[in-house]
């Protein structure tokens, strides 16, 4: 018998995660001997990491526009949008389940509240970079901007801290979705996940005994 | 007015202007003419300062500084060359503020702490006449007022914190005047130079957003360094005096709009660079509050505290991986990573 499979990721969300993922880690290892040659040597001139940086600099704008049109027009955004007032009472539950005082937690939706706050996080992270780095690409263009920011040394460093964050939170994100479970992994790339995947346990279905996971 | 050179031409010779061609030499006659012709006088004055950028312009080699100063500009007023000294100065500065149609050139920052009463500059009637004042009340009265050095220009180093003479860049304290700020620890002779020709025969010169003439600040250093070479190929110095690009030595090249790498320095004969040194970004409205051989400012933490961005991600990535690894941990104890009994019934199912 097949198992049954149901739809978690259309083939837009895919295609964004992976193109958001390659620039993303690309320009995050270039960025890093950018910024020290000496201590991150990746690289063996500074021609190749640049060219690279700048072309997946694009790439990510590309790669952002999209994802952001999708989540708007595909009605997506509430999925991946931290809401302050619905997601934050949410964390409790969500923080017992990863501190092992739960053995379950509810069902939130499509991500829990600390994803949602993450991927929020990382829009806002990388329209930091891409105002940043275009600061820093285009000195001239972008002067008055890079005054506001509080001059080129405060952007290079917001460039950098951001940076930091980027590599922090993809770390937290490959493990905790790796942690939940190979089905999810495996739904970035098919778009597929079982239909039976323990989601979170409904309200409805705790007080009838019959969700998923009860 | 009557020149025989448009506007063009000479905002491309002094944009283009190399070490080959001294400026200053080119400009002279024009500029003497318009003096001659009745253009407006020069006044110069000097607060929080440490007299370098006077050196600088002293440094003019071609035509002689003494011709400069008595054919090519109107200098009526400053602290160090002129002649005359004490009230009899005082008198003649204020008189010709009096006249009207001047130019007022500021070199240092202007105090603005405890009244202005950190830097006085003279007595009228037995009071004390503070530099914040004199700007102020000059300044409004001149055709535009030239800062000269990245002190007037942004605050420069006496503005840096702590700052407790509360130090302020002129264009701060003057408002309704056209300011234009020629930046520089010190400015080149020929920025200062050119400026004020360009106000004298044809009026204020096109700036950028932070009121400096293009004409000389719209270059960026990395672009155009000597060393960029090394920069492309990988190879920097990791000490002075090795060849290679100083980034690592802690180069502001790459934020930092100047021409000296062209223009250079002294004559046509050196540069920050070319000299063994690191650009420092003098010309930036922020210098010098950066570390100078550092490739980065480290980050504000606390009160008057702050760490290297590289320290907080080592120690929130040493977090992370101990937070993982935890839970990594509490996973399998619990069972929720590993083979559990549900799982095995679902392969089955296959
Ligand atoms: C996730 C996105 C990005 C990451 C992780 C990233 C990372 C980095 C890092 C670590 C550096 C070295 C910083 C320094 O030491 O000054 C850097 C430099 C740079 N980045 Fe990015 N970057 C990103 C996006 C962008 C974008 C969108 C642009 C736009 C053109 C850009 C343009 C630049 C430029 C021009 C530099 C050179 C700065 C300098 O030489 O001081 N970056 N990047
Ligand atoms: S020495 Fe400075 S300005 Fe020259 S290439 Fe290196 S970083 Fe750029
Ligand atoms: S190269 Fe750098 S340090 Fe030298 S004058 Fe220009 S901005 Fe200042």
């Amino acid at each position: 018998m097949v198992k049954q499979m149901e739809d978690r990721h259309s083939v837009w969300i895919r295609f964004c995660h992976w193109v958001n993922m390659i620039s993303i880690t690309l320009l995050i290892l270039t960025g890093y001997y950018i910024h020290a040659p000496h201590t991150f040597r990746l690289f063996s001139n500074m021609d190749t990491p640049r060219t690279i940086h700048f072309a997946m600099a694009y790439l990510l704008c590309f790669g952002v526009l999209i994802r952001v049109y999708y989540a708007i027009v595909a009605k997506d955004a509430k999925n991946i949008v931290f809401s302050v007032k619905e997601d934050t009472p949410k964390f409790p539950s969500m923080i017992k389940y990863y501190m092992f005082m739960a053995d379950s937690h509810p069902y939130y939706g499509k991500y829990n509240p600390g994803q949602k706050m993450m991927y929020t996080g990382w829009l806002v992270m990388v329209l930091l970079q891409i105002i940043t780095g275009f600061i820093l690409y285009k000195p001239n263009m972008f002067m008055a901007l890079g005054g506001f920011l509080g001059g080129y040394m405060a952007v290079r460093l917001i460039h950098y801290i951001v940076t930091w964050l980027f590599v922090l939170s993809v770390l937290a994100h490959v493990y905790l979705d790796i942690s939940e479970g190979v089905p999810v992994l495996k739904s970035m790339f098919t778009g597929k996940i079982p239909a039976d995947f323990d989601h979170g346990t409904h309200e409805e279905e705790i007080e009838t005994g019959t969700g998923v996971g009860a | 007015m009557p020149t025989k050179l448009s506007r063009r031409d000479f905002v491309r010779l002094c944009a283009g202007s190399a070490a080959a061609i001294s400026m200053t030499g080119f400009l002279a006659p024009y500029m003497s003419e318009a003096v001659a012709a009745g253009a407006p006088s020069v006044i110069w004055l000097q607060g929080a300062s440490c007299t370098g950028c006077s050196i600088s312009l002293l440094n003019t080699v071609h035509p002689d500084i003494k011709k400069v100063l008595t054919e090519v500009i109107s200098l009526r007023y400053h602290p160090n060359i002129m002649a005359a000294a004490g009230d009899l100065a005082i008198q003649e500065m204020f008189k010709v503020a009096e006249e009207g149609n001047f130019f007022l050139v500021v070199e240092g920052a202007v105090p603005t702490g405890a009244d202005g009463l950190y830097c006085t500059v003279g007595e009228q009637n037995g009071h004390h006449i503070t530099f914040e004042n004199l700007v102020k009340t000059i300044g409004k009265k001149s055709n535009a007022i030239l800062s000269f050095g990245t002190c007037s220009a942004f605050g420069g180093i006496p503005a840096t914190p702590p700052n407790p003479t509360n130090c302020k860049a002129v264009d701060q304290v003057v408002k309704d005047v056209p300011v234009i700020n020629v930046p520089g620890c010190p400015p080149h002779p020929d920025w200062m130079v050119g400026t004020i020709a360009h106000v004298l025969l044809y009026g204020i010169p096109e700036l950028d957003t932070f009121g400096r003439p293009k004409m000389f600040f719209s270059n960026i250093i990395h672009d155009n360094c000597e060393r960029r070479q090394y920069f492309d190929n990988g190879i920097f110095a990791k000490t002075f005096g090795e060849p290679g690009c100083m980034l690592e030595l802690g180069c502001k090249g790459p934020i930092s709009h100047c021409d000296a790498s062209t223009r250079l320095f002294n004559g046509g004969v050196n540069w920050c660079v070319k000299s063994g040194g690191v650009c420092i970004g003098c010309t930036e409205p922020q210098f010098p509050a950066w570390p100078m051989y550092e490739r980065m400012a480290e980050m504000p933490v606390g009160p008057a505290t702050s760490v290297t961005v590289d320290q907080v991600g080592i120690v929130l990535g040493g977090l992370a991986v101990a937070g993982i690894g935890g839970h990594l941990a509490g996973n399998i104890a619990t069972g929720r990573i590993g083979p559990k009994k549900e799982d095995v019934e679902k392969e089955g199912d296959n």
